[in-house]
């Protein structure tokens, strides 16, 4: 060291002899540099999903849920005209919609056809995109040929038509696949990603969507059919049963999610999105509707208003998952703490 | 023949010429005038618009400066103990780092990607396909290092090319041409190798033990992601360059997660099918 600068160093600071330098993250000062990151930038990117994401994971759902219902109805000989023609026009609805919303969250909406030019199994978002083609036409005849027996399309060739050639009950069992994927695909959707609280759920996330998108579902048709007053007693009853046991299944799911979450799911109780899930999702969309649908005689006020509480706690479910995960994402800690050991999921990992 | 980098965080002075170069190059947009008020390095992370970033690393945890500093001997690289029971380490009190995309040997992007944009191309390098990318966004939750993101405006997602064009016209990199202390090697993936072992092996024969790669199966690649075309010779933990340590392959749960989700599927079929029973 020179002498001007052993001059200088002794001059400047207490520090004589010692030339540590100061600096504005000196170590007794600076607590955020204890921490193992790179000041707090996120090591991974969120997704940018806006709210179209989480209203498709909706709809989706309910136009699984619907279809299922139906065709299981369907196939145990139980033919109810008002339930087949509220599930027909609903999945027609969803399936309208969500291609709609999924090309509006694209950065170049024009070229959405660009997911038809390719099938990689391995892409969530790709057997989405196909199953979604599938799902969409298919339950499109279908809901053709309900549109051609209540005659809103005049009586005329192409009604003859369409309910000669559509063969309907086949029809059905084949749609049901691809609008069961359409239903838990979402969730492999966003397991399949680096975001600690999706990614460390992976095994139970499909099932948590297909049967949060079946409660939906059912209370959809429910509302349905209790405000247009129609549909069979039967069809309410196994309705008002179907509810019931989704709901506990539902609930059970999202429990053992949460555990297997862990620490990393702590975003869901953090103070942005803790009213939408703990309040949303878990109080008012599922403890209260349980306690409707378990709670003594079932009148037709009742089955509303847990219907309502059912579909809108499945919208704050969805959107609540999806804020998560932009928190988590941007947590180093989070991150950091997942991807360095056992907690990721590992190849040799078995369902 | 694979190409790749490898960049030799021991020698990078943090001057940004790779920076500027690949934004020139590559005719990237400003990513606006931001000031972090952490450090030097205002660039703050990779993106879509920035492809390589010096990310600097101030670090006074580990390695402090005590005793009499000698700033000659500390930029010669002096690691002996020194008169006045002063210790000192020529890298440690500040690291620099510039970050790139990984090119990872089994790219979480191109799995993830829905349109087939992202491909291999004859260089065994992670290419976007501008003209066929319809800016889904789902490439950037997918990788694991926070390389992608989409571009305001733009629309699409960008990462680095590994220079792509100028590859095929037999030029290196940007980045590697502009860097002046060969801090950024690029070449075949296998000299690469050799190269970072000797590297290291010399590191550690003048003390720095901690020296390591970063990048190979082992290390930065597990997890089924098998390894990185790009390789970094790090000093510390792979978390103070903002890199995780055992980053795994999203997709290796998908086959699992459509198992989970159809035996779901019949199951709630089932109870479906239950209510109906009077
Ligand atoms: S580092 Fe990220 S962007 Fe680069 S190849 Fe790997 S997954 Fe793709
Ligand atoms: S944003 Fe573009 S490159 Fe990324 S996954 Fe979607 S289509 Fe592929």
């Amino acid at each position: 060291m020179s002498d001007a600068t052993r001059q200088d160093l002794s001059q400047s600071n207490g520090h004589v002899g010692n030339g540590r330098p100061e600096t504005s993250h000196h170590p007794e000062t600076d607590a955020k540099r204890e921490d193992k990151h790179y000041y707090g930038i996120p090591p991974i990117k969120h997704a940018h999903w806006t709210w179209q994401i989480p209203v498709y994971f909706w709809i989706g759902g309910i136009g699984a849920g619907t279809h299922l219902f139906s065709t299981v109805a369907q196939l145990l000989g139980h033919e109810d005209a008002a339930l087949k023609r509220a599930s027909r026009y609903t999945v027609l609805v969803t399936m309208i919609l969500s291609p709609i919303f999924l090309i509006w969250d694209l950065g170049r909406p024009e070229r959405f056809y660009n997911m038809m030019r390719i099938l990689k199994l391995r892409s969530p978002m790709s057997t989405q995109s196909w199953s979604l083609l599938m799902f969409g036409n298919l339950g499109g005849l279908l809901a053709a040929r309900q549109a051609a027996s209540d005659g809103l399309l005049g009586r005329n060739v192409l009604s003859r038509l369409l309910l000669k050639l559509i063969p309907e009950r086949l029809l059905s069992v084949l749609t049901l696949p691809f609008g069961l994927f359409v239903g838990f695909n979402t969730g492999n959707l966003i397991s399949a990603t680096s975001v600690p609280i999706w990614a460390r759920n992976w095994a139970l996330m499909a099932p948590t969507f297909l049967a949060s998108g079946l409660s939906t579902a059912l209370s959809w048709l429910s509302l349905v059919l209790h405000l247009t007053h129609s549909g069979e007693a039967k069809t309410l009853r196994a309705l008002h049963r179907a509810e019931k046991a989704t709901i506990v299944i539902e609930a059970g799911l999202i429990a053992a999610s949460l555990v297997r979450m862990s620490r990393w799911g702590k975003p869901l109780f953090s103070k942005s999105v803790a009213p939408l899930f703990v309040g949303g999702a878990l109080l008012s969309g599922i403890a209260a509707p349980a306690a409707l649908l378990f709670s003594g005689k079932e009148t037709r006020g009742k089955s509303i208003l847990s219907s309502l509480l059912v579909l809108a706690g499945g919208l704050a479910f969805r959107f609540s998952l999806i804020k998560a995960g932009r928190i988590s994402a941007d947590d180093p800690e989070a991150y950091f703490s997942f991807a360095s050991g056992e907690s990721a999921p590992q190849p040799e990992d078995k369902v | 023949m694979a190409t790749g980098f490898l960049t030799d965080t021991t020698v990078c002075i943090g001057c940004k010429a790779c920076e500027v170069a690949c934004k020139q190059w590559n005719q990237l947009p400003a990513d606006g005038y931001e000031f972090t008020g952490d450090s030097y390095d205002n660039t703050k992370q990779l993106s879509g618009t920035t492809w390589r970033h010096v990310a600097f690393i101030e670090n006074p945890k580990k390695r402090r400066l005590t005793g009499d500093v000698d700033l000659v001997a500390l930029a010669e690289d002096v690691t002996e103990p020194l008169p006045g029971g002063a210790e000192l380490d020529a890298l440690g009190r500040w690291a620099f780092m510039s970050d790139v995309c990984k090119h990872c040997v089994a790219a979480p992007c191109q799995q993830a990607c829905p349109t087939g944009s992202i491909i291999r191309n004859e260089f065994d390098n992670v290419y976007i396909q501008p003209d066929i990318c319809n800016g889904c966004g789902y490439c950037v939750p997918a990788c694991p290092y926070g390389v992608i993101t989409q571009v305001p405006n733009d629309g699409r997602a960008f990462k680095c090319t590994l220079c792509y064009d100028r590859q095929i016209d037999g030029l290196e990199p940007a980045c590697a041409k502009a860097c002046p202390t060969n801090s950024i090697m690029f070449g075949d993936v296998e000299d690469l190798k050799e190269l970072a072992e000797e590297r290291v092996q010399q590191l550690h024969d003048k003390g720095y033990t901690q020296a390591y790669v970063w990048g190979t199966p082992e290390v930065g690649g597990t997890g089924g992601i098998e390894g990185n075309h790009s390789k970094f010779i790090l000093m510390d933990e792979p978390e103070t360059y903002n890199l995780p340590k055992h980053p795994y392959l999203p997709q290796e749960k998908v086959k699992g997660g459509v198992i989970a989700g159809a035996v779901a599927a019949g199951v709630l079929g089932a109870v479906v099918a239950l209510a109906f029973r009077d």
